[in-house]
Parts: C-alpha cells; structure tokens; sequence
C-alpha cells in the first residue's frame, strides 16, 4: 500500500508541534515519544495509569511510526490529544491507490459471480461433486489471496443449490461408516466383556438398566470423541457456555446474602 | 427463549451467593476482590433525612453515560456535578445508535448525520448479502458524530440543572462510613485551553462512574479488569461518486484476513467513510487486519484520502465489580458494551439514565441519603432487562465469528428475510422478541444446514494444497 512508514524522525521534533496544544498532551507523550517512535504502547490492562491521564485512546492506541509529513495539516495537532496516532503523517496525505498487481480468482467455470451449472455437467446430469471441489478451490485461493469486493462483479454463489443428498453422500456417509463401524465394534466387544463377567445374554442385556445406561454412553462418546483432542475441546465448549454468565455474576458475588433483597 | 434465560440466571445468582468466588476469575483478570468489605446494614427507608441540602452526585464523564446520567439526576432535583476533560472530544466509535435511542432519549434528528438503512455483509470468500429490505420506512440506524451527540446531551443536563465542570477526574477519597461525602480531587481546567488546570475537590454524597473504557472511577473501587478489544478505525474521504453508494448503506466484512474475532466494517459518516476493525485475541496485528480491511473494501474506497486514525478500547464484558458503597459505573466504564455487533452507546446512555433513577428514587428526590442497596437496585434492574440481549449476541458472537466456515454460513444465514427482521427488530428496539416458533424451527434447521455445508467446504479446502 502507499502508506510511507519509512519516515522516522527524532523524538524532538513532533514535540514542538505539542507546543501550541494543551500541555496535558505534552505531558503524557513525552515520555511515550522517548522510548522509540517505533514502539507500541498497547498495554494490556484496559485500567493502567496514564500519566495526567488525558486521551486514553492514546495509552492504548497504537503508537504508529511518526512519519513526519505530518507538519503541514493542522487538523492533527488539534486532534492528536485524542489519539496520538492521529499525529502520523499516515494520516495526512495517503491515498487509497490501485495496485498495479490484480490478483483475482478465474476460473473458465465461474462466471457473473457464481457457477456455470452448464458446465458441469456430466453424462447429462450436474455433477455436483465437482461444484464442491470448485467452490473449496475457491474459498482455498480466496483464503490465501484475499481480493476486493467489488459492486460490479458481485458473488451470489449460495452453497444451498448444491442439494442435500450430494452433501450426504460425499461427507456424511462416509463419516457415518466409520463411526457405525466404532460403534458396532465396540457393542460386540462390551456385550462379549459383559456376557463373561456376569453371564447375562445380549437379550437379558438390553432389559437391564445399567447396562442400557452404558450403552448411550458408549454412542455418545462415539459419536462426540473423534479424536484425541476432542476431549479438550468439549471440556472448552462447556466452559464456554457458562463463562459470559460468570463475568456479569461478578459483581454480585460482593454482596453479603443478607443484604441482598431478592 | 427469553425466559429460560432469565430464569437460570436469577438462580445461580442466588445460589452463587452463598459459594466462593474465587473460580470465577479466569488467569486474564488478575484482580480478586478483597476480603469481603464491611457493608453498613442501613435500611434506605430509615436513610438520614438531609437536612438543609439536597444529594449531591457527581457523575465523572461527559459522554452519552454522563450526559444521560446528569440530565436524569438534575431533573430529579439532585445536585448535580458532571466532571468531563476534554468538551469538544472526538470519541473515535463506529456512531451508530439504534432507532429507539431516538425516542427514548428524546433527541432532535438534526443530531443524526446519515440513516443507514441497508447493510452489507460480506464473507470471507467475498459473497455479499444485502440487508434491510425488511426495513419499514421509518427505522433506521442512526449514524452521528459522537462529538455532536455527547455535546447536545452534556447542554441538556447543563438546562436542567446540572453544574457542568470542565475539569479531569484525578482521584476520590472514600468516606469510612455511610454519611460522610465522597472527596473528589480534579482539575479544573476553567475553560481555558492549556495550561494545566488547577486542582480542586468536590465534596458530593454518591459518585457514577461514566468516564470510559480506561475509567479512573473504577480504579478507585478495584472494579477490577476486562477483556477487552481494540478497535482501529481510519477516516477515509472518498470521492463523491463512491460515496453516493455509501449514502444509506454501511458494510460488513467478516473473515479471518479482516479479523479473528470480530468484523471490519465501512461505516457512513457525514461526509466519508470510516474503514475499521478490531480484535481481542490479535492486539498486535491490527495493522494487518487494518490492511486486509482496505484491500476488500478497495474497490469502493479507490481515490480515498485517510483523513484521521484513530483507536479506542472497547470492554468485553462487564467489570467484575460495578458497584462499592454509594459508587457506581455506567457505561463502558462498567464493561456495557454488547459481543458480537460491539455497540455500546444506547448501552452507555440507558445504563446512566437508569442508574441516575435508582439515585433520584432512593433518595426520594435529593431528600435522603443513598446507599448501596439503593445503587444495587440499579445494576439487578440492568441486569434483569438486557441480560438476554448480551446473551443472545454472546452466543451469536460464539457461533458465527469461530471461523471461516462459520463467517460463511453467517452470511448465508443473513440472506434469509425471518433473519433480518428479527435481527433489526432486536438491534432497533433492544427487545429480544421471541419470533414465530415454526419460522424459528426452519431457521434453525438452515442455521445448521449452513454450518455443516461450509464445514464440509473447509474440509475439503484442508485437504487442497493450492
């Protein structure tokens, strides 16, 4: 992009532009200033002291690179006590240019924004497969070479018109065969375990409690740990759900049950 | 749906009371409260009568929490004090406000620079869908200059009553027991510009905080931490052409390249454009995602001049305390601003208003002392109607900004009209409105048909090596 972040200059000289502002400015990015103009300043707790305490957006706000074009526009000098990075000359004179480089995603089946049915067809009929394989191209180089979005070529392709039996067929039945096959593998071994330690028969089995109890749970664990790491994300999602509950309970955990009306 | 959500949330408050809180604090916020502070049990009905004075409050911050919270208390016959820094300050914020701000704030439409009426989201792979065809002519998200806003309701406070001080809020000493006035140490700047502003106390009875994401209020309580995002946001003049198309319509882009954890967006201001984004997780990239921001949006903004960069925390989630003795937070010094859409100025406006209430109430008019138990009244107010609100968008935050393939099927779940009206409904009128129980089962369904399909997609991208 056109931004010139090249420009660096010695800490003294944005200090004389603070000169004709409120001091308060000048105090606080004094010191700001001298650690570095390369420097950032986020700093991690949304609470930390600021120094006189003015433009808070400034302790947080990002302390871009002074560029120093920034001498001509007095706009910033009034407005940079509310966010130093207003100070830059990034500010000042950049222009959104054309890349003389366009990268964009072609593809003799995409046209007009979505894709050309007709052209995928096979033995008379769409082949949806390849509409699939075509869009997570798509998605893939879209992913690693973001492009603009543009009004006049806008993207309509809605995944909804590939059917529901083509998704099935390609990636649920599949899926489904193989945690069938766990499941089917795992009853045969747990009624055979079962039968020998206690001698109740598969059909005396399925009358008892516990040992329908041990049959959801072993479907559920098929169906939900799929991988070693599924553990850990399961633990992670229910935590989840409850955490946003527990930040706002926060501050009633303060209050003494007595106190508390209702 | 709503009330389920109410109904779990009463009860773990209730029995959370009696449990340790020690587990709810994650190894982000470091801050435990402290030791369980002495509460004085004064019953508000038996509060001291003041005699020969009316309450005095102060509320430290000028914006639309300030300004709210002011102009409630003053009109409630309390003395008022409204402590901000900086009177012509240029918040950097998105500007939107909901269309019943409007009403419910009372504001004059000249107020309001443009009325967004469509949207645009765009997903990760560049499929843009168009919302806002379920609008009815009369609504509208308002976009204003928060420098117009915060001003035109520091003067409404100013007409009714309350003692506008232009000055900044340095520190408070906080009285040992339930009578004794709050010192606050600021300062004043007397109008004039430089200069250091010399310093002053006020002597007031109860305190709002309504100074901000970096509020010194709450430093004075512990309120402890938040999570919060940052937000980076460029002013872009765009020729008038491109802005035509930009009149009523503000975008949305999603994806993992704009941010990895929320949106970027091209919001309509009144004469250009704000192109921002922002971040919890990826502070340090913000530049990258600012970068990616532009180069999506490139087309619509070529020939664009940056006219400004700014960048402004926005909290997470609330404080863990909101509330100590007779101090309160409002707005997003308290930690009110919403997951998913990051909104946060009818948030900060209502809260004020709502806590200034709660004072005017409890001390029947400026005529009693408050205490906590009446500032408390406050926050279990706050909580019980907008809970589900935060809810709900923490959830949709959850689902749909998880990743790639979830931004996709958000956008594709956009396209559905039951969808748009019932996310306008609720963004416009701040109600969670439980909608039509058959269309909610579809859109459910879809809901998952989406999710699954572009799950499916990423699958078989994982297995691409473009």
């Amino acid at each position: 992009m056109s931004i010139s972040l090249a420009l660096f200059s010695p800490p003294t000289q944005p200090l004389s532009l603070f000169s004709s502002s409120p001091s308060k400015p000048l105090l606080t990015l004094k010191p700001h200033l001298s650690l570095g103009p390369s420097k950032f300043l986020t700093t991690t707790k949304a609470s930390a002291e600021n120094g006189a305490g003015t433009s808070p957006s400034a302790a947080t706000a990002l302390e871009i690179q002074p560029d120093q074009k920034v001498a001509e526009t007095p706009q910033q000098v009034v407005q940079k006590g509310e966010s130093s990075v207003g100070a830059n000359g990034s500010a000042g004179a950049v222009e959104i240019e054309e890349d003389n480089v366009l990268s964009q995603f072609m593809d003799p089946k995409w046209v007009g924004g979505t894709w050309d049915l007709s052209q995928f067809q096979k033995d008379g009929k769409t082949d949806w497969d390849a509409v699939i394989d075509a869009e997570a191209r798509r998605r893939k180089w879209l992913e690693g070479n973001p492009e603009t979005s543009s009004n006049d070529a806008p993207i309509v392709f809605d995944t909804s018109i590939i059917p529901w039996w083509a998704w099935m067929k390609r990636f649920h039945l599949p899926e489904a065969e193989l945690l069938n096959g766990r499941a089917a593998m795992i009853g045969f071994f747990m009624a055979y375990l079962v039968d020998s330690l206690t001698g109740v028969g598969l059909v005396d089995q399925m009358g008892n409690f516990f040992c329908k109890t041990l049959l959801f749970i072993a479907v559920v664990g098929v169906l939900l740990i799929r991988k070693n790491e599924d553990l850990e994300n399961l633990k992670k999602l229910l935590d989840e759900t409850t955490f946003y509950d527990k930040q706002w309970q926060a501050t009633w955990q303060d209050e003494k049950p007595g106190s508390s009306k209702n | 749906m709503a009330s389920v959500a109410l109904k779990s949330f009463v009860g773990l408050r209730q029995q959370a009371s009696t449990e340790k809180p020690h587990y709810f604090f994650t190894s982000q916020s470091q801050t435990k409260p402290p030791g369980k502070l002495k509460f004085q049990v004064l019953a508000s009905k038996s509060s001291p009568r003041l005699t020969n004075r009316k309450l005095r409050v102060a509320v430290i911050g000028g914006g639309p929490a300030g300004g709210a919270a002011a102009e409630t208390l003053a009109k409630g016959g309390i003395e008022t004090y409204l402590i901000e820094r900086k009177m012509d300050n240029c918040k950097p914020c998105g500007g939107a406000i909901p269309l019943c701000m409007v009403g419910e704030f009372d504001l004059p439409l000249d107020i309001i620079d443009r009325r967004v009426t469509k949207m645009k989201m765009i997903s990760p792979s560049n499929v843009a869908v168009d919302i806002g065809q379920t609008l009815k002519p009369h609504e509208y998200i308002g976009m204003v200059r928060r420098e117009v806003l915060d001003a035109y309701l520091r003067e409404r406070a100013k007409t009714n009553g309350a003692e506008v001080i232009n000055g900044l809020f340095l520190k408070m000493d906080v009285p040992k027991d339930g009578v004794s006035p709050y010192v606050l140490h600021y300062n004043g700047f007397n109008g004039k510009v430089g200069g250091v502003g010399e310093k002053r106390t006020l002597e007031v009875d109860a305190v709002i905080g309504a100074d901000g994401a970096n509020s010194r209020v709450a430093k004075a309580i512990d309120a402890g931490d938040y999570d919060y995002a940052i937000a980076f946001q460029e002013r872009i003049k765009i020729p008038d052409d491109k802005m035509a198309y930009y009149e009523d319509l503000a975008e949305m882009y999603v994806g993992d390249d704009v941010s990895p954890d929320f949106y970027g967006w091209v919001f309509p201001k009144c004469d250009h454009v704000a192109v921002g984004t922002g971040t919890v997780t990826h502070k340090g990239d913000i530049k990258k995602f600012q970068l990616a921001t532009r180069k999506r949006a490139k087309d619509k903004i070529l020939g664009g001049k940056i006219i400004r960069v700014e960048a402004h925390p926005i909290p997470e989630h609330p404080r863990p305390r909101r509330l100590l003795g007779r101090v309160a937070l409002v707005g997003d010094a308290a930690g009110y601003v919403t997951k998913c859409s990051g909104e946060g100025i009818y948030f900060a406006a209502k809260s004020g208003r709502m806590c200034a209430e709660a004072i005017v109430e409890g001390s029947e008019n400026g005529k009693r002392m408050v205490d906590e138990r009446d500032l408390r009244k406050y926050l279990e107010k706050w909580d019980k109607t907008y809970w589900p609100t935060y809810k709900v968008l923490d959830v949709l935050q959850k689902v749909f900004y998880r990743s790639n393939p979830a931004r996709e099927a958000f956008v594709e779940m956009c396209a559905d009209e039951y969808v748009q009206k019932m996310t306008f409904d609720s963004y416009l009128y701040k109600t969670v409105a439980p909608g039509n129980p058959l269309q909610d089962l579809k859109l459910a369904v879809n809901t998952i048909g989406s999710l699954v399909r572009a799950n499916a997609l990423k699958k078989e991208m994982d297995k691409l090596s473009v």
